[in-house]
């Protein structure tokens, strides 16, 4: 699973990177990319930042933008305003991209082509090695079907060979949209131990996007969130899921006296039934003890885990509306 | 320079990876002997056409124009190097692989420089293969009825201008397809061109003069098969061609790296 360190002289592989320069030529930096395509504006003044050593997963749903993001920081579609660098350089004036970022979007590939002339194809073309087809075909699994047209892989193989082209030149950076699509869930276990091995122990930086949350929640260590084009949130998942603890169910008769007594102690209290509220920063155990010192009666009283999901659901609806409506209210 | 050498070499084996340039080389040289076969069938038959019984039909087997007329046959077979150079930029934009092709090579005008490149050796190929049948049938066929034709100085050099109209043409099909993107639009674009505009065109009187400007008048020219009088000389034609083969190869240069990859 170690990848070829030897052609980049100098470079540390196989441990974590640290030092401040190699930390630097494997960050991503997007600022203010805005791309409008006729009357749909994809992508909206988008900044962020992605670190090597981590996982990043780049999320919204469908239409939000994530492609339009990637193919502008891979050179591929010019943006309107703003750049996307690698490392400080953009994409596009970097010397040998291949052996620096490595990207797989849709599958593309001849189909009657097979899987190592594909790779081979690249090689020459990016001035490797041919040998490195071979290696990279092991290292996805695909070595028993790298002599079979592409054209007769299934769509796991498929999404294993654009992985494989990505990793032709040992890039330092990895960029993927969707790559889980078609995989089974051996595939997707597979691919998501295969990224975490290579941002966590090889020190690359890896940007995967994805339109649901539960593909990446077990991969990503941070998240960012753009809806409609616009960045909505940017942080680790920790920091999310912090955000959806929290929630406490209260069943009691007295709600209008509990409410005020909550409030008055700094909590956010929603009346969400004549007897019931739902209170937003505190535990159950500082409720119980408010309703105790105001000698209310409770019928019920639990923690309730919106769960991750939820909060990106929450995040990324209110994007939604916003582009449903035209810029009207959110 | 090594890039570029690496570059070019990577448009080889895209070509040498897939069926396509096979048969597109076999079916030209195909189509070259099977041109040469029919005239040297009917070599020295009277014409039946418009002129009718007696009028200027064939020439004979063994005499100079017979030669001549041969050794423009490679020509016929352009339409298969626009073809190849057509397929050769669409297919990217088909099967979508102008994404890892730019990926690795951002700098869109090198792919472009690389694949007129590749593709003027590929037309060359092609070249090799028709005039190779071309001589192959006449020598052997047109021995067999009683004339082999003569390779003079005159019918060689026609026959090395129509296998450089074949390079010029395969060039044109790469700018061609670097414009159009669309494999299929492309290629019946270039069909109807040369099968049905070109010849409207010439034989229309109103529009006959401006034939001679076109890539049709400037081939004519450059093989001399002696369609018209009213044509270009001989290597004005073919700088003319040359220069229809830069036009393509710029537009589709420009618009290749202009254009957003999705
Ligand atoms: N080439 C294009 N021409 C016109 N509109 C486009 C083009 N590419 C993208 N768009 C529009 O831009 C918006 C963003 O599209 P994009 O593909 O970037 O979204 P996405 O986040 O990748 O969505 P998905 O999760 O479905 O892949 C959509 O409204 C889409 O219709
Ligand atoms: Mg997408």
């Amino acid at each position: 699973m170690r990848l070829d360190g030897r052609r980049r002289g100098g470079t540390e592989r196989g441990g974590v990177i640290s030092s401040e320069a190699a930390t630097a030529e494997g960050r991503v930096e997007v600022r203010d990319l805005t791309k409008t395509f006729g009357s749909v504006t994809a992508v909206d003044s988008l900044s962020f930042t992605v670190e090597p050593g981590q996982v990043t997963g780049f999320l919204g749903p469908n239409g939000a933008g994530k492609t339009t993001t990637l193919r502008m920081a891979l050179g591929l579609i010019t943006p309107d305003r703003g750049t996307a660098t690698i490392g400080g350089t953009p994409y596009a004036a970097l010397p040998r991209p291949a052996t620096r970022v490595g990207a797989v979007l849709e599958t593309a590939f001849h189909p009657g082509r097979s899987g190592r002339d594909h790779l081979r194809v690249y090689c020459r073309a990016a001035g490797l090695p041919t040998r490195r087809a071979d290696d990279v075909l092991a290292q996805v699994g695909l070595t028993p079907a790298g002599g079979r047209r592409a054209g007769g892989y299934s769509l796991g193989m498929r999404q294993r060979l654009g992985l494989a082209t990505a990793l032709l030149g040992d890039p330092r950076v990895l960029v993927l949209d969707e790559p889980a699509n078609g995989l089974d869930p051996e595939g997707i276990q597979w691919l998501r131990g295969f990224l975490r091995h290579l941002a966590h122990d090889q020190g690359r930086t890896v940007l995967v996007s994805s339109h649901l949350l539960a593909e990446v929640e077990q991969t990503a260590d941070r998240v960012v969130i753009v809806g409609a084009g616009k960045l909505v949130r940017e942080g680790s998942l920790a920091e999310l899921r912090d955000e959806s603890a929290g929630t406490v169910l209260v069943r009691t008769p007295a709600s209008a006296q509990l409410a005020a007594a909550l409030t008055g102690a700094g909590a956010a209290v929603e009346s969400t039934a004549p007897d019931a509220l739902t209170v937003t920063g505190m535990t159950t155990e500082q409720v119980g003890a408010h309703a105790f010192s105001a000698g209310v009666e409770l019928h019920e009283l639990r923690a309730r885990t919106t769960g991750l999901e939820e909060v990106y659901f929450r995040l990324t609806s209110g994007a939604e509306q916003y582009a449903a409506t035209g810029g009207g209210a959110s | 320079m090594n890039a570029a050498v690496d570059l070019v070499r990577a448009e080889w084996t895209k070509l040498l990876t897939t069926k396509v340039g096979y048969w597109l080389v076999a079916v030209g040289a195909l189509m070259a002997a099977g041109f040469t076969a029919l005239f040297t069938a009917f070599a020295g038959d009277q014409g039946s056409g418009p002129g009718g019984p007696g009028g200027p039909g064939l020439p004979a087997v063994g005499t100079e124009a017979y030669a001549s007329l041969v050794a423009g046959i490679p020509a016929q077979v352009v339409v298969i190097a626009v073809v190849l150079g057509v397929i050769g930029t669409t297919q990217e934009y088909r099967h979508r692989t102008a994404t890892p092709t730019f990926l690795v090579t951002p700098r869109r005008g090198r792919v472009v420089v690389a694949k007129l490149v590749a593709y003027a050796v590929a037309g060359l190929v092609l070249a090799v293969a028709a005039v190779a049948a071309t001589v192959l049938v006449a020598t052997l066929y047109g021995g067999a009825r009683g004339g082999a034709p003569d390779w003079t100085a005159d019918a060689v050099g026609t026959l090395l201008r129509s296998g450089l109209a074949l390079v010029v043409y395969a060039v044109i099909g790469v700018g061609v397809g670097a414009l159009v993107r669309n494999q299929v639009g492309a290629v019946v674009g270039a069909l109807v061109y040369l099968f049905v505009v070109e010849p409207i065109v010439a034989s229309v009187p109103a529009t006959a003069d401006a034939y001679r400007w076109l890539p049709g008048g400037a081939l004519a020219a450059l093989t001399g098969d002696g369609r018209g009088t009213d044509l270009l000389g001989t290597w004005e034609g073919g700088a003319l061609l040359l220069g229809y083969g830069l036009l393509a190869a710029v537009l589709g240069t420009v618009l290749a790296v202009r254009r957003d990859v999705v």
